[in-house]
């Protein structure tokens, strides 16, 4: 009905009293505020309600009429410009809406749980639903301005949400690369914006593209300086969605609430980019270079994503890297034009990896009570393992999160992951092969998680299994099985002592020091949180499984993973072999632009044998990731192979070598943060101080220098003119002695002449 | 229309009442501060009546006017007038004294003084920025260094005599050079000398007479808004004074630059202007990037936020030196946005040393535990600081990138060059920002203070940054309450510039 589509301006709007009452309760009435906590966050989860249907319902007016609906108001104005403001509703917009507060709703949900016994509950929730304000003002925008400001907002929610936990100083550094980095991105979104108004004259979506395709074709435009722009603008994408050269924030961002890092920087912000890109596409397809460029930096990034976490320690950095990875797939499409399929992609892997990155809250959160609230140690995957007895439920729902990222067919990410390597195929052969090896790396490193994480025993008894009380948790390897200590010492990384910055915290790790396990070690981390259970050495406690509105959450986003890849599977054609899933319906109308390969209507002996090498992959890397982690105990019928493997000796260096290799790299994130660090921070710190210095010694030394040497003449002038007669007098006869010698010398001399 | 003297009245009542001060009985301090805090809110709501009722909005020309005469025998007149120009750095220094008035309730020493200086300033500033005559403009100008000069050398930190000299030697050479300006201008042309702005303002001169003039009056305001290199004077000064005296400082002094440049450099002198404009853009961009880079190398709290004043008056340099509509009112927007947010800034760094008793951003750390409502305050303002979307320093900073895009003047290599820079300052300024919270309120580290217990912000406390925030946020979310004072006057000064 258009009377909805009037009021659909509403939306981002809805969510916001809830910040603000919280923000003005707690700065005004901080108790009265504080004892209504639960009301809050009802609230909040309420009002994200009324959004979602309202969502729903506008995509189901999509599907069936597919138009463009856009309003607009102006917001300044003046004589030369105007702002104004707008909404747009199209297909894109309906999709987005509707992941936005679905994984909104159930992380909202998770999140009452989670944090409950946490002093900063309210805050979280302020921040929340002004994340989802902005997040929803973004996707609900109709010119660029607009999408910068609420792509200011989303960025500076993540600002404050990673650093919530302020008393950690890794999360206090965290939060402010998690900014700058974004900061550079926008940066670049703000000055290609401007370069667009100064082509264009517009910011609207729709005119913007119709004055640039007009301007193509008089051959009107600076091609150079369009591409330019284009880029700038890519450049936003680029940070927002963690690809490649702008990555370093996303891993850190894990310093932040589980939660958090499931909504925000697995699901939706991070998306934002890809929205972006999406959103500029008919502007972007025009620029061959720019096409290029992005699957580019999508194939990089999901090469690097994968490398990169193949060896994490942290659960959630783990994760952090796969989104990485996962996004690089969905910019890799958007390069090479299949529009569908990124978007198909965006979808699924949302739902996985929010799935993914509740599971792993719930381990830490039941994992947290026994090793304490260090995220050193209550994400530390050697510490975990054979939770799969103690926290079944979140087992399982972990593990069909991590089958659906590997891409095993029933679940989501397998359909869409499989469109995006098909198309990857017709696009370029090298792309395809680098693409289709990373989804074997995809699935290996997902499974090391599962593995280490579920399987075998519960480590941080360890020493009670082996006996030996004095020997390293570390020892237990990441690589599975005990690792030869001659590799790991220090003589390894003489050479990258000078590269790696965390080596003096990573010399520790190997060093023979074990953790404290028990409660003295956690005192000083989170001075808020007082620690219920002391756990001694001697009796063993479990982690337990998490109450139920977690496993809720969970639960239905398992049922999401499981169904969500309907809305494109291509299962019905009609006679004209167009496809009638969903998702094509949605985004028929801006299908056209696309390149024209991912417009062919589906052949299932085609779909077949790629679904069939793509699944072949990913099992191979299950496989190996089976036979490196699984605990030998378990997988008894291995062990003939593992023997054969053991009995070739110089292979077996040659083998650790390169898993040492593979593991520097990932342990130090491809070194690119090291190289950031001492490049940029140290250069602008340097910078500082230099021109802090000349700020100080030169232009204000000049100033000083100045009074001080007025002073001394002052000075010098106050003991010449002491008032004594006899010293006036001594001067006079000086000065005249002086012009008598002068004159004299010069009279002389004319007489000579 | 009304002949009642508003604006006089509006000039002289705080310094007026503020002398009365001194007969007020000897009942303690707390007298002394309800006074002068009702006069202030008086004197704010005056202003406040009379602009609403008493001026229209659509009117480019100077209204309310005044004109007496003062002094008969070199025909000096007592003018003053109110046009969209005046009328915002008016209203926000009514705003921001009145706050800062309130904000300096806990200075005991001295403070019937104290309270009279805070009163005489507020009536310089008001005056300068409502005379219409150029030396009233500058008697007005030299009238409110007194009060900073002994405000400052009286209630500042350990190295306030260095700070108060090198305040007033700094703005007194720049005085001199606006005096030098004034005269020459008044004398300029004619047996009597004319000095009614009106009447210069449709005035031209030979072209080399106007450079001079204009670099004279250049300098002069240079000092004060700062542009580098005239601007180490401001760390100092900032570093130093009591933090009502800097939110008075930051919030409305470093404004009368500003206003200064555009009511006599860009309305008196548009041909010089048109010459001298691409300079001040470039230094401009400079000054942005410099300051923003020099910023994180300070250790001491107020001097960094000083520096991110400075970074920030770059703006308003660029805005003024831009030449188009959009660009001034850019740069007017700045000047209100700036004053709202650099006052909040320095009051919220004020009362935070006020508590931790520290200067030095290494030595800080963890205050977020024991003092929440700082941190908030704290954060919130830095990022309307770093031109957060929504609030005012965000927009004010993206008119002025509009201005610079869309002016005529330049060709297109330059302008992008320009906006380049004013974009990397745009990444700097998180940089410093968010480190000095970061230092400031993040991690855990405890004082060597003995008694690790503080109080947070108090009700009055809370109250003050509060109703600065809320301009800032109404600004960001509707521009329109500022521009729509200026877009007429602005209209109206660059159309001078269309004739050339």
């Amino acid at each position: 009905m258009e009377y909805t589509y009037q009021y659909s301006w509403i939306i981002p709007f809805i969510p916001l009293p809830v910040p603000m009452l919280i923000g003005v309760g707690l700065l005004l009435f901080p108790t009265a505020t504080k004892n209504l906590r639960r009301m809050w966050a009802f609230l909040s989860i309420f009002l994200l309600s009324i959004v979602m249907i309202l969502s729903v319902y506008l995509s189901i007016q999509e599907i069936n009429r597919s138009f463009i609906y856009q309003y607009v108001w102006s917001w300044t104005i003046n004589n030369d410009f105007s702002l104004e403001f707008g909404h747009l509703i199209d297909p894109l917009t309906s999709i987005m809406l509707i992941l936005i507060t679905t994984v909104g709703i159930l992380v909202l949900f998770y999140s009452d749980n989670y944090m409950s016994h946490d002093q900063g509950y309210l805050r979280f929730f302020a921040y929340m639903s002004f994340f989802n304000t902005s997040m929803l003002g973004l996707v609900t925008s109709s010119n660029l301005i607009q999408i910068y400001i609420f792509w200011e907002l989303v960025g500076m929610c993540s600002y404050l949400l990673i650093g919530f936990w302020f008393t950690r100083p890794s999360a206090a550094t965290a939060c402010q690369k998690a900014f700058v980095t974004n900061r550079v991105g926008d940066f670049g979104l703000l000055l290609g914006i401007l370069g667009l108004y100064w082509i264009t004259g517009s910011f609207e979506f729709r005119d913007l593209f119709q004055i640039l395709n007009n301007l193509i074709y008089n051959n009107e435009v600076p091609f150079l300086f369009l591409t330019l722009c284009a880029f700038l603008l890519f450049a936003g994408a680029v940070a927002k969605s963690a690809q490649f050269p702008l990555h370093v924030w996303l891993p850190d961002a894990m310093e932040g609430p589980t939660p958090i890092s499931a909504l925000i920087h697995a699901a939706t912000m991070v998306a934002a980019g890809i929205f972006l890109v999406a959103r500029l596409l008919p502007l972007f397809i025009i620029i061959p270079y720019i096409m290029n460029f992005i699957s580019l930096i999508g194939i990089i990034t999901v090469l690097l994503g994968a490398t990169l976490a193949l060896a994490q320690k942290d659960i959630k950095r783990g994760l952090a890297y796969s989104t990485m990875s996962q996004l690089g797939y969905m910019m890799l499409a958007l390069g090479m034009g299949s529009y569908r399929a990124a978007f198909f992609h965006l979808i699924t892997h949302a739902y996985s990896k929010a799935l993914l990155f509740l599971g792993s809250g719930s381990i830490i959160h039941s994992m947290e009570a026994i090793v304490g609230y260090s995220p050193d140690k209550s994400q530390n995957m050697v510490l975990m393992g054979g939770l799969k007895k103690h926290v079944p439920i979140t087992k399982t729902a972990f593990l069909v999160g991590t089958l659906s990222l590997c891409g095993i067919p029933p679940l989501a990410c397998f359909w869409s992951k499989d469109e995006i390597l098909n198309d990857s195929w017709l696009y370029s052969p090298i792309f395809a092969i680098i693409a289709c090896s990373t989804a074997g790396l995809t699935a290996f490193y997902m499974f090391r998680i599962y593995l280490l994480t579920f399987e075998g025993h519960f480590n941080v008894h360890f020493q009670n299994y082996s006996g030996q009380k004095s020997s390293s948790y570390y020892s237990i390897s990441l690589w599975g099985k005990e690792v030869p200590k001659t590799i790991k010492n220090k003589n390894n990384f003489h050479l990258l002592s000078l590269l790696t910055m965390n080596n003096n915290e990573r010399a520790s790790f190997f060093s023979n020091k074990t953790y404290q396990i028990d409660g003295n070690g956690k005192k000083r981390i989170r001075p808020f949180l007082t620690i219920t259970h002391f756990v001694t050495k001697n009796t063993f406690s479990y982690p337990h499984e998490s109450d139920n509105t977690m496993l809720f959450s969970m639960v239905i986003l398992v049922l999401f993973t499981f169904f969500v890849g309907v809305v494109g599977i291509p299962f019905a054609f009609n006679q004209e072999g167009i496809h009638l899933d969903i998702l094509s319906k949605l985004l028929n109308p801006s299908i056209n632009l696309l390149h024209p390969n991912s417009n062919n209507s589906v052949d299932w002996y085609e779909f077949v044998t790629n679904a069939i090498f793509s699944v072949s992959i990913a099992f191979f890397g299950i496989f190996i990731a089976s036979f490196l982690y699984k605990p030998i105990y378990s997988s008894l019928q291995n062990l003939n192979l593992l023997n054969s493997f053991s009995k070739r000796g110089p292979n077996r260096i040659l083998g650790d070598r390169i898993r040492n290799v593979i593991y520097d790299w990932s342990y130090n994130r491809g070194y690119i943060d090291t190289f950031y660090t001492i490049s940029l921070t140290q250069g602008i710190r340097g910078l500082a101080e230099l021109i802090h210095f000349l700020d100080r010694r030169v232009i204000d030394g000049i100033t000083n220098g100045f009074g001080l040497t007025s002073f001394f003449f002052g000075e010098g002038i106050k003991y010449v003119g002491v008032g004594r007669i006899s010293s006036y007098l001594l001067l006079y006869l000086l000065f005249v002695l002086i012009f008598l010698l002068i004159y004299s010398f010069f009279f002389f001399n004319l007489n000579f002449l | 229309m009304n002949y009642f003297p508003w604006l006089t009245i509006i000039v002289l009542l705080p310094i007026f009442a503020g002398s009365l001060i001194f007969f007020l009985p000897h009942r303690g301090n707390k007298v002394i501060r309800w006074y002068t805090i009702c006069i202030s809110t008086l004197e704010l709501l005056l202003t406040t009546y009379t602009f609403c009722y008493h001026f229209q909005l659509n009117d480019p020309l100077t209204q309310l006017t005044e004109d007496y005469k003062w002094i008969h025998f070199f025909d000096f007149y007592w003018r003053l007038g109110i046009d969209g120009l005046s009328i915002g750095p008016i209203l926000l220094t009514g705003f921001i004294t009145t706050l800062a008035t309130l904000a300096a309730r806990p200075v005991t020493r001295d403070s019937r003084l104290f309270h009279f200086l805070m009163l005489a300033m507020y009536s310089g500033q008001i005056g300068s920025f409502s005379s219409r005559d150029l030396f009233l403009f500058f008697i007005m100008w030299e009238l409110e260094l007194i009060p900073v000069y002994l405000l400052l050398s009286m209630w500042g930190g350990k190295k306030r005599l260095y700070s108060a000299t090198k305040f007033i030697l700094y703005t007194a050479g720049g005085s001199i050079f606006l005096l030098i300006g004034v005269l020459g201008i008044g004398l300029y042309g004619s047996n009597e000398p004319t000095l009614n702005l009106e009447t210069l303002a449709n005035q031209s001169y030979p072209v080399a007479l106007e450079i001079i003039f204009y670099i004279g009056f250049l300098i002069a305001f240079a000092v004060k808004l700062p542009i580098i290199p005239l601007h180490t004077w401001l760390p100092d000064t900032h570093g130093e004074a009591h933090y009502s005296t800097c939110m008075l400082l930051a919030g409305i002094l470093l404004k009368m630059g500003a206003y200064g440049l555009v009511r006599i450099n860009m309305e008196l002198l548009p041909h010089a202007h048109s010459i001298f404009s691409p300079w001040l853009i470039i230094v401009g961009a400079i000054q942005i990037i410099y300051a923003a880079l020099t910023s994180p190398g300070q250790r001491n709290l107020k001097k960094r936020i000083a520096y991110s004043s400075v970074s920030h008056m770059g703006f308003i340099i660029i805005g003024i030196g831009s030449i188009t509509d959009t660009g001034l009112n850019g740069a007017i927007l700045q000047i209100i946005s700036h004053g709202f947010i650099g006052a909040a800034l320095f009051f919220l760094a004020g009362t935070s040393y006020d508590r931790i008793r520290l200067v030095y951003l290494d030595e800080m750390g963890g205050m977020a535990i024991h003092l929440p409502k700082i941190f908030t305050m704290f954060s919130i303002l830095s990022m309307a600081s770093l031109a957060l979307p929504g609030m005012s320093g965000f927009l004010a900073e993206l008119i002025l990138f509009f201005g610079i895009i869309t002016s005529q003047q330049y060709l297109l290599m330059p302008k992008i060059l320009i906006t380049f820079v004013m974009a990397i300052g745009m990444i700097l300024t998180p940089i410093y920002l968010l480190s000095m919270l970061r230092q400031m309120f993040y991690g855990y580290k405890l004082f060597n203070v003995p008694n690790s217990y503080f109080f947070d912000f108090g009700a009055r406390e809370l109250f003050v940054s509060i109703s600065i925030l809320l301009p800032i946020i109404a600004i960001g979310i509707y521009p329109d309450f500022v521009l729509s004072l200026s877009v007429d006057k602005v209209e109206a000064i660059l159309s001078n510039y269309f004739y050339q």
